[in-house]
């Protein structure tokens, strides 16, 4: 009876809740996000000091999402993340500054050495696993330091690296422009990720990590992934440094410092190391945190190094208690609050209307 | 080893020929999917245009209707709704009148009792007055009955030209991708026929080099292991072991604790390097290649796939995800297609979703599909790793004590499993086990080591009956 009733129809929530569903809904909301923030510092609504705290995360938001696909994915843990930041930016500063070539020649370089590099620490991967590559990594991103303290020739030395304001294609950059392309390099790179761990390379990549024998049973090459995937972390590591220093048009050999690669591992651990939603959260909550809050508190303004107790403490009590990381968190929280609702209303209707019939 | 790969041509032109093959088994297998996913968008863009006409039929519908069924589809609804409504105030009130009625002494009972029986009476008399009102509301007279014939007939010949219409635009429709997948497949027999011409080449220039010098092998015989030993340091895993698996039988291969099963299997699959001896295998091309010159990954390349002893799945992938490793093979579109999601990728990852759910239903386990590993049974997770070896086209299927860990029920599923497996998928399956039952129930040959060791190879009777057997698993007198 009545085949042709109206439907129901569509209300804002349930187009809300469809709109959800899409696979890049989170790239764009992200974007949304990031302009919003650039224009609310644009009309004074938040400080400019704040614009560039974010500013400087949604770079290590990028080389986070490199780095996820390293230890996420393949399994593998570096601390040399820093040093690499450190080369882009030196890169970017002596072509810009003191070779004065344009900007395009500064990134072809710098890919081409981030490649070198990768391919390096993916060959020492091979032969040592674990705790000992960390070590390792970490021992070139302090030999990198020590070139950038001492080649004065190229780096400048300890007094870091000024750049003036420079130009693309003949027009004078301002800050608020690297801005968005920062925001552009970051949605490329979330799309670029996305596509990677949805295909077959991170299929692979995640084979490896789970069982080396059934992955080379399966066909995978563990030498190709391996380099593959410290390839494209220092590569997107290389690439955040030249956008650091594009943004803030100075860099110290100090900043490249162990602290920030154990940041790094401490965002992707604690946002959740498998996801890109992850790792964006857990950046913004280690370095907003750091730089937002506890720069505020003096205690921690005067030890600058203290957070780290902080985020080491955190890092301990997420492997221990909870390996899905913050991401986790959300599909955790609204289920139990469903639970929890469903439970009161059960209770409430029992008192009101007594038992069943 | 892929040095040893590049200097060798023969092997070269191989790996080239089976590039080509998949790349064109692609190719011919994408226009079914391409046809299904049409056919998808086609019924999706349908049901849309049939939802433009409901309003205007419904106008049409709704004169059809006497008054009593008027009354029964739109307001029997809001009756039922009340009614609901008030029994859940009637149990409100009940509630609180018992919890009033404990608390009460004796004297104030009465009076308590009397009131709620008032208050219920109300409350039906409210629901009562409600109802008449709702079917007051309605004014819809009571039409004749010829009128309600016609309203029916206009109603059916409304819906009849609607139809038409839809029909009409269906075919069209239709029409229009079929022309789409003509095209489509006039480009890719295109593509086929360039590859095809590539191929030939391939062919001929591997049939001349191979006649220079390749080792005899009869032709039902899949793998041949000659004379294979196998060392650690000074301890002899393996030693001078020498037998035949024919083409399309189960294998099985027995042989008590420490025997040295899995160090065979591990070195046909080439996990360890053979100190000594020869693996010859007959690949998909009837040529006869020594596994020793292939590298771990590229075995899979060859046609010989296997499986663990402890079960090996990916537990951070999807049933459906780890069934797509198993066809890592396969693939033919490198990183920077992935990066991109170009249509080549594409292409290949919808076909290779198509077999792996065709996989999956032939098994019996695509309620699985989108389960993680972890909390899965370990006799389904058997049944996926063996569902996994499928994906890669195998020849040769290597199985490392399939039936270790499972109970006999599980056990009887598995031997089906496996013998469909052999008949549909024509495969070679050699197994090593330890559970006799399975073992003598399903293979055709057995063969039986001890300390690296044969001690004899036949058929499951003779096996059962040799004394050198018998004394190896029960020890001698």
């Amino acid at each position: 009876m009545l085949e042709h009733r109206p439907l129901q129809q569509s209300t804002p929530l349930s187009t809300w809740k469809k709109l959800t569903k899409h696979p890049f809904f989170g790239v764009f909301l992200s974007l949304f996000v990031m302009i919003l923030i650039r224009i609310l510092g644009n009309i004074n609504a938040i400080p400019s000091g704040v614009v560039d705290v974010f500013a400087i995360i949604w770079i290590y938001i990028i080389i986070g999402l490199g780095f996820t696909l390293l230890l996420g994915y393949t399994g593998l843990a570096s601390l040399g993340t820093a040093g690499f930041i450190g080369v882009g930016s030196y890169v970017v500063a002596y072509i810009l500054g003191t070779a004065g070539m344009p900007l395009i020649v500064a990134f072809i370089v710098g890919i081409m050495i981030s490649i070198g590099l990768g391919t390096v620490v993916g060959f020492i991967s091979l032969r040592i696993e674990g705790m000992y590559l960390a070590i390792i990594t970490l021992g070139l991103s302090e030999i990198l330091v020590e070139v950038f303290k001492f080649w004065t020739k190229v780096t400048k030395g300890l007094v870091g690296f000024q750049l003036d304001r420079y130009t693309i294609l003949g027009f004078a950059v301002r800050e608020e422009q690297v801005y968005y392309v920062l925001v552009l390099a970051l949605v490329l790179t979330m799309f670029a990720v996305l596509n990677i761990i949805n295909s077959p390379t991170g299929r692979a990549m995640l084979s490896i990590k789970n069982s080396t024998s059934a992955a080379q049973a399966m066909g995978i090459s563990i030498l190709k992934f391996r380099l593959l995937s410290f390839i494209v972390s220092t590569v997107l590591a290389v690439i955040g440094g030249m956008l650091y220093m594009m943004y803030t048009r100075s860099t110290i050999p100090n900043i490249w410092n162990i602290a920030l690669s154990l940041n790094i591992l401490a965002a992707v651990v604690i946002g959740g190391a498998k996801s890109i939603w992850g790792v964006s959260l857990g950046t913004i909550f280690i370095f907003g945190f750091n730089q937002l809050v506890l720069a505020r508190i003096p205690f921690f303004a005067r030890y600058g190094n203290a957070s780290l107790f902080i985020n080491g403490a955190l890092i301990i009590l997420v492997v221990m208690f909870y390996p899905g990381g913050i991401v986790r968190m959300f599909s955790d929280l609204s289920r139990i609050s469903k639970k929890a609702y469903h439970w009161i209303l059960s209770k409430v209707k029992e008192y009101r209307y007594g038992p069943e019939e | 080893m892929d040095l040893k790969n590049n200097l060798n041509p023969t092997l070269r032109i191989a790996e080239k020929m089976d590039r080509l093959e998949k790349k064109m088994t692609y190719l011919a297998s994408y226009l079914s999917v391409m046809e299904e996913r049409l056919a998808q968008k086609r019924a999706k863009k349908m049901a849309k245009r049939k939802e433009a006409f409901r309003d205007e039929l419904f106008s049409y519908e709704i004169r059809t209707l006497s008054h009593d069924q008027y009354v029964q589809a739109f307001i029997q609804p809001e009756i039922d709704k009340l009614g609901k409504n008030y029994k859940l105030k009637e149990r409100a009130k009940k509630a609180s009148f018992t919890r009033k009625l404990s608390r009460s002494n004796d004297a104030s009972k009465t009076t308590l009792t009397d009131a709620f029986h008032q208050d219920i009476q109300l409350l039906h008399q409210e629901l009562e007055e409600k109802k008449q009102a709702l079917i007051r509301s309605i004014n819809v007279l009571e039409r004749s009955s010829q009128a309600l014939k016609d309203a029916e007939k206009a109603y059916q010949e409304e819906k009849a030209r609607v139809q038409s219409i839809l029909d009409f635009e269906e075919k069209a429709l239709k029409d229009q991708d079929e022309e789409t997948l003509k095209r489509e497949k006039a480009r890719l027999d295109r593509m086929l026929q360039v590859m095809k011409t590539k191929l030939e080449a391939l062919r001929l220039e591997h049939k001349n080099l191979l006649l220079a010098g390749q080792q005899e092998l009869p032709e039902d015989i899949i793998l041949r292991l000659q004379g294979l030993r196998m060392q650690f340091g000074g301890l002899v895993a393996v030693s001078d072991l020498s037998f035949d698996v024919k083409k399309g039988e189960i294998f099985g291969l027995i042989g008590p604790n420490g025997a040295g099963k899995t160090t065979v299997f591990n070195c046909i699959t080439q996990f360890y390097k053979p100190t000594k001896g020869d693996i010859y295998y007959r690949d998909k091309r009837n040529d006869v290649i020594n596994l020793n010159h292939y590298a771990v990954h590229d075995i899979i390349h060859q046609g010989i796939v296997r499986t663990f002893q402890n079960v090996e799945l990916i537990w951070e992938l999807s049933i459906l995800d780890n069934l797509l490793v198993g066809a890592h093979s396969l693939y033919q579109t490198g990183f920077f297609h992935h990066l991109l999601k170009t249509r080549r990728f594409q292409r290949e990852e919808s076909v290779l979703r198509q077999k792996a759910i065709k996989v999956l239903t032939d098994l019996n386990l695509i309620a699985y599909k989108d389960f993680y590993p972890i909390g899965l049974p370990y006799g389904i997770l058997k049944q996926v790793e063996l569902a996994r070896t499928l994906m890669s086209n195998p020849q040769l299927i290597i199985l490392d004590e399939p039936a270790a860990g499972l109970n006999d029920l599980e056990t009887d599923r598995l031997i089906q499993t496996i013998r469909k497996i052999q008949k549909e998928y024509k495969v070679t399956i050699f197994l090593v086990e330890h559970d006799m039952g399975l073992v003598m129930e399903l293979c055709d040959t057995i063969c039986a080591i001890s300390f690296g060791k044969m001690l004899a190879i036949g058929t499951p009777k003779e096996i059962q009956s040799n004394p050198v057997v018998q004394e190896a698993y029960l020890g001698g007198e």
